[in-house]
């Protein structure tokens, strides 16, 4: 019993003298030797630059399948390619919706609240981030209409899981204070340098992006808010608008991974193994324009049909089946495809171009917004347009001569001004499918004939918004509320027709 | 080859031992003058066993020194040593064995009857048993409170095992496994998911069958107390076969052939062909569209109709693609097992080989086992016991699952009635390709994939090698006392090699990941015991230690695409590359005690406590509120009424026992670097410059602390009518608190989930055995096995306590309109989607275009069945017996996508309605726009997952005694099983209920996977 007394009394001892260190070296073991546990602002400012410019995932669907073929500048008999036929995909339709805020807004808010809180970086990088994030969320809001934006991203910093969503009017009022203030932010000190992709960290050109952007914000609220829309497109006038030379693109690699890739050469570059995709087609639309105005660029953007020895395009709404009684063509081998030279892994990734600032102001000296002078807007928003396929593909030349030409063959018309105006910004943001479809609804041009296939979801009218995700519905509470105000009803398929609050 | 080279040495060492040193035994068997028949006798150590005969004759070959056992249901179990003996006559007597021991928690064998918890031990059936690859499934039906799913991955796939319901809602459920006393690695290497992918196979599919010796399952918290934060889910802890003193060596040979077969559960229509729009395509390019799709017209033998390759084809039914394209599964198993040992030293050693073709074209496993186990009697104080085990295993394409890309099950099970599978087969020197080397494309959905092209040019294997080692020393101090340490290791290399090959549609220029992890769990253990009588009425037995876990794991690995040259499948011809590396280390240090206070060696009354420190807990920034440690503790109670108070006479024995304990699961101890936010570099950026951002995709959280489980248990335990009926009731009560969820949050947060403490969900139950014996003649037997489980869960609370009604999403299907939610109120896992409109008569409501609509977000029910209930007979007739399972689940739902498929591709038997008529303002040709629409209708697809089974039937022969005398052999069993045999009753249309793709949180969703298969099994063993 002794025995047995004296053994218990060492066991807790042992017990007592191990107690003490039984956690040793445990901090040091819980941290991760991968990762680093803060970040150099350059290198996340690189990173949320190419997440914005997105993933094969999000420029197939919604860039691609939906907007390219609403707008009529793609078109194809493929039945998934949804956007052709108005039907519905819960997946395509919510795409960027399902990235984004995951892979660019996160990293974004991040930056901006270490650059706010003075941890690293500068004004100057505050500045720039702030407009960037602009440029992230007025997609966003374009396509979805109320989304989540003051509180979203905030799921770390500010331990918000379930962000409310915002009323477009109001988004749309703090983007343009955010680029007001960001510019204003911008000193000619500081800033990323060259991890920015766009302009190598030159304060001059963020400044002039900034106010192109204002310009394009300001300009949407024309048709909801007029005065508005005036006060800001001409504060964007009055602080500087990008100079020919200057569009803001990401330049691309053949990676070594996804995010070093244009999304969408990843669906369309056949050399570069993206998938095969053979579906898409010039859309006829497309193609009679080009050829009725003859437009050079039918050449750049289109490779000749297999079956044929001039540009033809695809009318759209066509399936395998009524194709075999369209009389321009029964095979999809008979119509025009999509140029490779410009949908490579390695080409740009356009956000926004001096075509598109200059025929903004166009519009603005029709309005009388501005002093400037319309026609000479519009000629160079043709001209930068037409000299931006450049950038593409070194097989690419546009003669100024032929630029010439063209303008001279159509001519600048007041009259008819809004219509010639809507219709080159269409022609001018091919590829950029998320401008187009938005310059589209507001605008009215091009005017475009819907198709009307069999049990489509509007009714025989092109979509003007895409439904948000529909599992949101589960996992956010604040969705139903966002949904009640703006009239979307229970069925998602039926969102499609309703307009956002800047188209109404 | 090396099967060859492996039945080869097999043969060989047959040669070198016949003349072994052996002798023959023989005598009766009888009780109060009657021979018993079928009486069991087994030479201790061994698997060398026989039954005794008609007139309760047997006659078996031992080795020098043996001991047999003799046990008979309703009989105490003897031991008798042989000795010099050749004649051993017995006599049993009636009564039931009240002493039996049980290995319980640590390894620590205690007498039953002083348990206070339900330990369950699964008894070794002897070598003829229909054997499953993945032990555990073999556990399906046989221990009421268990519950086994496996996965419809094909072989060498996982398997989920949840013991009493499920207690956390996104850390693993899946009880600890403890081999000899090791805890080893379970994890799931790869699990498919909503976008894809393939099972990796889990750690204890690596154990081979042969070798174990038996099972226990300790169930509940009390149980399983001492393993602390691995407690709460259970342990399963398998003993392995050992050697034992006898002359000479000791050799056994086992061989197993299986055939598997598949079971053909679908019944698509055969009436109309592929098209669409109630038109068969004219065209090439409208059959590459219209391929899947049987939307098309009347069958018609006499017309020829195009299809995707430009060939016209007679538009009939072309037959059974299942048959076509899925093959018999063929398994070979041989093991070759050597014993043998002194007074001081023995051993056993096997090796054995598996061999497997899957029911999966061109993909299958091989699993070499090696295991040694050595007993050292040191001195007259130190004991040693000395383990190791190899396993090598080769996975062969391990088939994809779940969606599309590289799915042969996609397709090969969904082709119109008019498709013939075969015609897809393209270069029969490269099946799958078409003349160009590149997949031949039979649609124009570049993700579908031709099932040849995924099943014989996609790679998706993996080699892993593994090794179990332990050591372990006990020193007898004296007088009771006694210390033991032990050292265990558990630690695998996993390579893996992934293709989609060059010219697949989806990837034209291929994709190639080349990887390997290395896993390690290292335990070492230091225990104190001392176990004394203090008087005749009152024992005790009281034990403390403290073990150190240490685990880590690395992958490196390359990956890339596009390939330069094509099919020139190296990682080197890649002209994209990227290096993939991982890295997780962490510690768990433990302090725990036991004690237990026997009186009147009837009444037990025990208590445990352990605590624990986690690295994974601990802050590397110092920041946060959570606790680092946590201590878990039990108490019992056993009272044996039968020795305390005078009972009827029929009742045999009688125990009663509660039990209280708290507990933990893995969670997050097992998880490193999750308390704070971290960046991933991407070195090699974009244009020169380093990219890097934010790796955590769930919001991380410095606060955390581990999930906490309490769990009260009562059990009865009652044998009557000499052991003729045996009742095991227990009743458990058990809520888990603090679980930590990864939850989902709105991505528009940045993240999709959060790492949160919060929740609390309970799970009550019972399980019942009941074991009889019915009838008991001369030559025949019969015993029954009725087990039976109802386990009521409920998530009580979410992430806001004072808020109702909130739920959190674990999976979403393909098909993106079911998901699986744990919902406040509701049992866990709760198959969620869309409802249909319906008006209040409760008929759906169109829409203008006469459509059916998507209505209210509904919960259907849960993916996990509370109810269980297994029933198993045993007839033995003279030498033969025959024995079956019948396996039941009851009251779970299970969405199924490939019904939703059906519907969408106009295979399903309900969309012939209206192909001719059309559905309301629908015209008939437009049918599939209507169906189409209730693809996205989660109701329609929602089936009660319920099911009977024939899980196993099983028939065994002994040689009579008398025949074995005259070979050169000691013994030869020869068994016929089947397991799987027949799906008796199911409520869901075309697929088998019990086939979810992943062993995850998410159950309830089911989507192309392997089909499910019978096997047939033959067995013959011979020992010399």
């Amino acid at each position: 019993m002794k025995l047995f007394f004296r053994n218990i009394f060492l066991v807790a001892l042992a017990l007592m003298l191990t107690t003490t260190a039984c956690d040793d070296g445990f901090a040091e073991l819980n941290t991760n030797p991968n990762a680093a546990i803060e970040i150099n602002p350059n290198f996340q400012f690189s990173w949320i630059q190419l997440r914005t410019s997105g993933e094969r995932y999000e420029n197939w669907r919604a860039v691609l399948i939906y907007s390219s073929t609403m707008m009529q500048h793609l078109a194809t008999t493929c039945g998934y390619w949804a956007g052709d036929k108005y039907t519905y995909n819960a997946g395509y339709s919510s795409s960027l919706f399902d990235r984004q805020y995951t892979q660019a807004v996160k990293d974004m808010q991040d930056l901006i609240n270490t650059l706010e809180s003075g941890a690293a970086g500068d004004q100057t990088m505050l500045g720039m981030a702030r407009i960037w994030r602009t440029v992230i969320f007025h997609r966003l809001t374009d396509i979805y209409g109320d989304i989540p934006y003051s509180q979203a991203g905030k799921g770390f910093t500010e331990g918000i899981d379930f962000p409310v969503f915002d009323t477009q009017e109001f988004i749309y009022m703090d983007m343009l204070k955010e680029l007001e203030e960001g510019i204003a932010q911008i000193g000619d000190e500081g800033g990323f340098g060259d991890a920015d992709f766009l302009y190598n960290g030159d304060p001059g050109k963020w400044r002039r992006f900034g106010y192109s952007m204002m310009l394009r914000l300001g300009m949407r609220m024309s048709e909801v808010n007029a005065a508005e829309a005036q006060k800001w497109v001409e504060k964007a006038i009055q602080g500087g608008v990008l100079q020919m030379g200057e569009d803001a693109f990401i330049e691309h690699t053949n990676g070594p991974e996804g995010i070093n890739r244009n999304g969408i050469g990843e669906v369309l570059d056949l050399a570069n193994g993206s998938a095969g995709e053979r579906c898409p087609r010039l859309s006829e639309t497309f193609v009679n324009w080009m050829k009725d105005h003859n437009d050079p660029r039918l050449d750049i953007i289109g490779t000749l049909p297999v079956n044929g020895t001039e540009h033809v395009g695809l009318p759209n709404g066509l399936d395998t089946e009524t194709i075999l009684d369209n009389p321009t063509g029964t095979s999809t081998d008979d119509f025009s495809t999509v140029n490779q030279a410009i949908v490579k892994v390695s080409s740009p990734m356009m956000f926004l171009t001096v075509a598109e600032t200059e025929l903004l102001l166009a519009e603005a000296a029709v309005r009388g917004w501005g002093s400037g002078d319309a026609q000479a807007h519009y000629e160079n928003g043709i001209r930068a347009a037409m000299k931006n396929w450049e950038r593409f593909d070194a097989s690419i030349v546009v003669e100024d001569a032929v630029i010439d030409d063209y303008i001279a063959n159509n001519p600048f018309d007041q009259a008819d001004a809004m219509r010639q105006i809507g219709e080159q910004y269409w022609a001018a943001t091919f590829l950029n499918e998320y401008e187009t479809f938005a310059n589209w609804r507001r605008t009215g041009y091009p005017e475009l004939t819907p198709v009307d296939y069999p049990n489509n979801i509007t009714g025989g009218t092109i979509p003007v918004r895409f439904a948000l995700p529909q599992g949101e519905l589960g996992v956010n509470p604040n969705m139903q509320e966002a949904l009640n105000r703006q009239s979307l009803p229970s069925s998602f398929p039926d969102h499609f027709t309703i307009p956002v609050w800047w188209d109404n | 080859m090396s099967k060859k080279l492996l039945t080869t040495l097999c043969f060989a060492m047959l040669l070198a031992f016949p003349l072994v040193a052996q002798q023959t035994v023989s005598g009766t068997v009888t009780s109060d003058g009657e021979a018993l028949i079928g009486v069991n006798i087994i030479e201790k150590g061994t698997s060398n066993g026989v039954l005794t005969d008609l007139d309760g004759n047997y006659s078996i070959k031992v080795g020098e020194d043996a001991t047999l056992v003799y046990s008979y249901t309703g009989f105490e179990t003897q031991e008798i040593t042989v000795g010099n003996q050749t004649t051993i006559d017995l006599v049993l007597s009636a009564g039931v064995n009240l002493d039996e021991i049980v290995v319980t928690a640590l390894g620590i064998e205690k007498n039953k009857k002083a348990l206070t918890y339900s330990v369950s031990e699964v008894e070794p059936t002897g070598f003829a048993e229909a054997r499953e690859m993945n032990v555990v499934n073999s556990l399906s039906g046989k221990v009421a409170g268990v519950n086994v799913s496996t996965t419809a991955s094909g072989a060498g796939g996982s398997s989920r095992v949840v013991i009493r319901g499920n207690n956390s809602l996104s850390g693993t459920n899946q009880p600890l496994y403890v081999v000899d006393g090791i805890p080893i690695d379970n994890t799931n290497l790869g699990e498919a998911g909503m976008w894809g992918g393939s099972d990796g196979g889990d750690g204890i599919s690596s154990i081979n069958p042969e070798d174990i010796e038996s099972i226990s399952v300790l169930k509940g918290a009390s149980a399983a107390a001492l393993y602390g934060y691995r407690s709460a889910n259970g342990v399963v802890m398998i003993t392995t076969k050992g050697g034992s003193k006898r002359k000479g060596i000791g050799v056994e040979f086992n061989t197993s052939l299986r055939t598997e077969s598949l079971i053909n559960t679908y019944d698509f229509q055969r009436e109309y062909g592929h098209g669409r729009n109630g038109t068969a395509p004219t065209t090439v390019d409208q059959a590459l569209e219209e391929q899947l799709y049987a939307w098309g017209e009347p069958l018609d033998p006499n017309r020829n109709v195009m299809q995707f390759d430009g060939v016209e084809r007679p538009y009939s039914d072309a037959g059974d693609n299942i048959a076509r394209f899925y093959e018999t599964g063929l398994t070979h198993i041989n093991t070759l097992t050597l014993t043998g040992g002194s007074d001081k030293v023995n051993f056993r050693f096997s090796a054995s080989n598996l061999d497997n073709s899957d029911i999966m074209p061109n993909s299958g496993l091989i699993r070499r086992n090696f295991t040694l186990r050595t007993n050292a009697q040191l001195s007259d104080r130190l004991s040693a016991t000395v383990s190791a085990m190899y396993v090598n295993e080769i996975a062969n394409n391990r088939p994809r699952l779940s969606d599309s890309p590289g799915n042969a099950n996609y397709t090969a099970w969904s082709m119109p009635a008019t498709i013939n599978v075969e015609t897809l087969k393209g270069d029969p020197n490269k099946l799958g390709a078409a003349e160009d080397g590149t997949e031949l494309q039979f649609n124009d959905n570049v993700f579908v994939t031709n099932p040849y092209w995924a099943a014989y040019q996609f790679d998706n294997d993996n080699k892993k090698d593994r090794l179990l080692g332990k050591v372990q020393l006990q020193y007898d101090i004296g007088a009771g006392l006694y210390a033991r340490g032990k050292i265990g290791l558990d630690r695998f290399t996993n390579r893996t090699r992934n293709l989609e090959p060059f010219g697949t549609a989806f990837r034209p220029l291929g994709q190639l990941t080349e990887e390997q992890r290395e896993v390690q769990e290292l335990n070492t253990e230091l225990l104190l015991g001392y176990d004394k009588d203090l008087s005749d009425n009152i024992s005790l037995s009281l034990f403390a230690g403290g073990n150190q876990q240490r685990n880590f794991s690395e992958t490196l690995g390359g990956s890339g695409n596009n390939f330069n040259i094509p099919f020139l499948h190296a990682i080197k011809n890649l002209q994209n590359q990227s290096v993939n590396y991982g890295f997780g280390e962490w510690q768990v240090n433990s302090l725990f005690g036991s004690a237990e206070v026997g009186l009147m060696r009837a009444i037990y009354v025990n208590g445990t406590y352990r605590n624990e420190w986690f690295s994974t807990l601990t802050s590397p920034t110092g920041s946060g509120e959570g606790e680092n440690n946590q201590a878990y503790y039990s108490a019992g109670v056993s009272a044996v009424l039968s020795d305390l108070i005078a009972m009827p006479r029929t009742i045999d024995f009688l125990k009663l026992r509660a039990s209280y304990a708290t507990g933990s699961g893995p969670g997050v101890a097992a998880n490193p670097y999750q308390l704070n936010l971290t960046y991933g570099i991407f070195g090699q950026g974009h244009l020169g410059r380093a990219l890097g951002g934010i790796t955590n995709g769930s919001i991380p959280n410095a606060n955390l602390i581990p999930l906490l489980t309490k769990e009260l248990e009562f059990g009865l335990d009652m044998r009557m009518f000499t052991g003729r009926l045996g009742i095991d009731f227990t009743y458990y009560d058990r809520t888990t608190e603090n679980d930590i969820i990864s939850a989902a949050v709105s991505s528009t947060s940045g993240f999709g989930s959060k790492i949160v403490n919060v929740g609390e969900m309970s799970n009550t139950g019972i399980e019942v055995l009941l074991t009889g014996t019915p009838i008991k003649t001369q030559d025949f037997s019969w015993d029954i096995n009725l087990n039976f489980a109802y386990n009521d869960n409920q998530v009580l609370s979410l992430l806001d306590p004072e808020n109702d009604g909130e739920s959190i999403r674990a999976g979403e299907s393909r098909t993106q309109s079911a998901y699986i939610e744990h919902v406040e109120g509701l049992p866990y896992s709760q198959v969620g989607g869309f409802a249909y409109v319906r008006d209040e008569a409760g008929e759906i409501v169109l829409d203008d275009n006469g459509l059916p609509q998507q209505g209210e977000f509904t919960h259907f029910g849960t993916g996990v069945a509370p109810t269980m209930a297994g029933f198993g007979s045993t007839f033995r007739y003279k030498n033969f017996s025959l024995n079956f399972l019948i396996d039941s689940r009851w009251g779970g739902k299970i969405y199924s996508a490939t019904n939703a498929f059906a519907y969408l591709r106009g295979l399903h038997q309900e969309t012939l309605e209206g192909r001719e008529t059309g559905i309301g303002s629908i015209p008939a040709e437009e049918v599939e726009d209507y169906y189409g629409r209730i693809y996205s209708i989660t109701e329609q697809f929602v089936y009660d997952a319920d099911y009977i089974k024939l899980r196993q039937v099983q028939f065994t022969y002994n040689l009579p005694s008398s025949v074995i005398e005259r070979l050169p052999l000691s013994g030869v069993n020869v068994g016929i099983g089947a397991r799987n045999l027949a799906l008796l009753y199911s409520a869901a249309d075309n697929i088998d209920p019990e086939s979810t793709y992943n062993v995850g949180n998410a159950q309830g969703l089911e989507m192309f996977g392997v089909p499910s298969t019978r096997s047939i099994q033959f067995n013959l063993g011979i020992r010399f």
